[in-house]
């Protein structure tokens, strides 16, 4: 009897115990798999081919073609996905669908709550976040951030220039970044191309022009219309126009963010510069967009170049009104002064390199023969 | 009152207020010009910023400008006045006795002579600095007025002449404050007989012993003919106490 008591404890408290470790392995189980959701994406690739494979649900009916909704607002939302596209692009097999499609686990999908298809990109828009936290960032700052947040629809997002389910290396060609700006900068893609830049990058595929890119920035693109841009632009043409060895491949002299600092305008701006944050500069002074053109720059030697001889003039009275046809030559057009180009200068350049020397040597040695005068106590 | 105290007013208040003019114009002309030529450095750019910027600085820097070429148009004007007026002897040209006294002095210095140079009013290095201030002001004035007025210039005369001025303008600048430095420095503070300061640009004054031995040839006949007749040298026009 008694032992038959003590039996049945036993195979209580043995039953208790297997149900508890049961619970508690089941709670671990779930905890674990909720952590490896929560996971980021490149901590995963073990798990890859099991998210891939996870695709094959949605592409059931997305896969279809032609497969749409209509919005509140009125628009058509293409809801179908080229499987093929994705595949091919840079996250094919890397990505799955709800890695950025996420909140549509459930058959059927909750409700969209979007008015419009640029209401459901515009909502997307903190997707690319989860990987590409950097660039994102960036875009934080950028002049087309500001204008998203200051309630235009129209300013682009991650997906307007990188594409969504076709995203492919953004410059391969490198013409395909400004081919990417022209989608909304039209006009000034068109300017561009027939410039000098332009037309190298696009005839010839030149790697050394400068795409939007170079000069604007690409996720931190700033207002290019602000006084702090206008004064770095000659430290951004410099990237090219001061490097000796790109110069001399186009026969193009590297000397020209040199001699423009010396000169009166470039004193100014990089005084500006430093005084930044202090004060404004109180008055505009040229920088290199200013003579040579933005985006339709040209050849120097070019007819229409508005740094032609023929066409400097009209160019110098964009600022003084009121100059006339020998004020262009007050400026040495980047050159050094030599007996060629400005003899003038340069002789008063060498006259004072020779009166300067003769001039202080002499009263020195005067000096040091009255200094040696007064030491012998005369 | 002993005969070392005795002293000789050498400049009137006119000229001693003229100097002072023309210490602080250059001064401010340099502190405000140097920076501007030597823009790329740091301590150029210090006081640049320290003054409130390049555009300040300028205006600063040509406004002096301006009161410099009338301090300097006023002196011209006024000592053309008194010397064609015979109210001043023509003291700070240039003679051969100036070349003489130089060769003189240098050999004195360099002890081949025990001859020593009797000068007049202003010796042959006074009279250096005053036409190399007076020349030099000249350049500074005519090419700053030149980059001041670049367009109103250039509707005249070609255009590589503002350039020109520029190279001139920040050169001529330079030979200035290092003649200032080297020789007016020297001249007036550092040599052995001025240490620390020769003052009687200042007060006027220039004692009596001193006046005898540097400048004999003024003071001596000052001192030695109280009944000099007109025109009386104007500066010394008090006589000796």
């Amino acid at each position: 009897m008694k032992d038959d008591i003590a039996q049945r404890r036993w195979l209580r408290s043995l039953a208790l115990k297997l149900g508890l470790s049961t619970v508690a392995a089941l709670g671990l189980a779930i905890g674990l798999m909720a952590a490896l959701a929560l996971l980021p994406e490149n901590a995963r690739g073990a798990s890859e081919s099991q998210q891939v494979q996870s695709d094959e649900p949605c592409l059931a009916c997305h896969g279809t073609q032609d497969l749409s909704m209509k919005l509140p607002g009125g628009d058509n939302l293409r809801v179908s996905v080229d499987a093929a596209a994705f595949a091919g692009s840079v996250h094919g097999g890397r990505l799955a669908c709800s890695d950025c499609h996420r909140s549509y686990s459930t058959v059927p999908h909750a409700p969209v709550r979007v008015q419009t298809r640029r209401d459901y990109s515009v909502a997307q828009y903190e997707v690319c976040k989860s990987c590409h936290f950097a660039n994102y960032t960036k875009t934080l700052d950028s002049i087309h951030y500001e204008q998203l947040s200051g309630g235009n629809p129209i300013a682009p997002l991650c997906t307007d220039c990188h594409g969504a389910h076709n995203v492919t290396t953004p410059d391969k060609p490198r013409a395909q970044i400004s081919q990417t700006c022209s989608a909304c900068h039209s006009s000034v893609y068109k300017a561009y191309t027939s410039s000098v830049h332009g037309k190298a990058l696009v005839g010839e595929a030149n790697g050394d022009v400068p795409v939007c890119t170079d000069c604007h920035g690409s996720h931190n693109i700033h207002d290019p219309r602000t006084v702090s841009f206008r004064l770095e632009t000659p430290a951004l043409c410099a990237r090219c126009h001061s490097n000796s060895n790109l110069m001399k491949k186009y026969g193009i002299s590297d000397q020209v963010t040199k001699t423009y600092l010396q000169d009166y305008h470039g004193v100014s701006i990089s005084l500006y510069q430093k005084q930044e944050g202090g004060a404004q500069p109180s008055r505009i002074t040229a920088t290199c967009t200013d003579c040579h053109g933005i985006h339709d720059i040209t050849s120097t030697d070019a007819p229409n170049s508005p740094v032609m001889k023929a066409n400097l003039l009209k160019t110098c009275q964009q600022c003084h009104p009121d100059a006339t046809e020998n004020f262009p030559e007050a400026w040495l057009s980047h050159y050094q002064p030599s007996i060629d180009k400005s003899p003038l200068v340069y002789v008063v350049k060498l006259s004072y390199s020779i009166i300067i020397p003769f001039v202080i040597g002499g009263l020195s040695l005067h000096i040091l023969l009255d200094i040696w005068r007064a030491l012998r106590g005369k | 009152m002993t005969e070392k105290e005795a002293y000789f007013v050498r400049f009137n208040l006119g000229q001693r207020i003229e100097h002072i003019t023309v210490m602080v114009l250059f001064t401010l002309l340099v502190l405000t010009g140097l920076p501007q030529k030597y823009s790329g450095s740091s301590w150029a750019q210090w006081i640049i910023l320290t003054l409130g910027g390049i555009d300040i600085t300028r205006l600063i820097h040509r406004i002096v400008g301006v009161l410099f070429a009338a301090s300097t148009a006023y002196h011209l004007v006024h000592v053309t006045y008194l010397v064609l007026a015979r109210k001043v002897r023509p003291t700070m040209l240039f003679n051969l006795k100036d070349v003489r006294d130089a060769i003189v002095t240098l050999r004195y210095c360099l002890g081949t002579t025990r001859e020593y140079p009797q000068h007049d009013r202003y010796d042959y290095r006074q009279k250096f600095e005053y036409w190399g201030i007076l020349f030099g002001g000249g350049v500074m004035i005519a090419t700053g007025a030149v980059l001041m007025f670049p367009i109103l210039i250039t509707r005249l005369l070609p255009g590589e002449l503002v350039a020109a001025a520029k190279e001139a303008h920040t050169w001529e600048a330079l030979l200035a404050v290092l003649t200032i430095v080297v020789w007016h420095l020297y001249g007036a503070h550092l040599a052995p007989d001025r240490f620390p300061a020769d003052t009687s640009i200042f007060t006027g004054k220039i004692s009596r012993e001193r006046a005898l031995k540097e400048h004999p040839l003024e003071y001596g006949v000052v001192a030695s003919a109280p009944h000099k007749p007109e025109p009386k040298p104007e500066p010394a026009a008090e006589p000796p106490r």
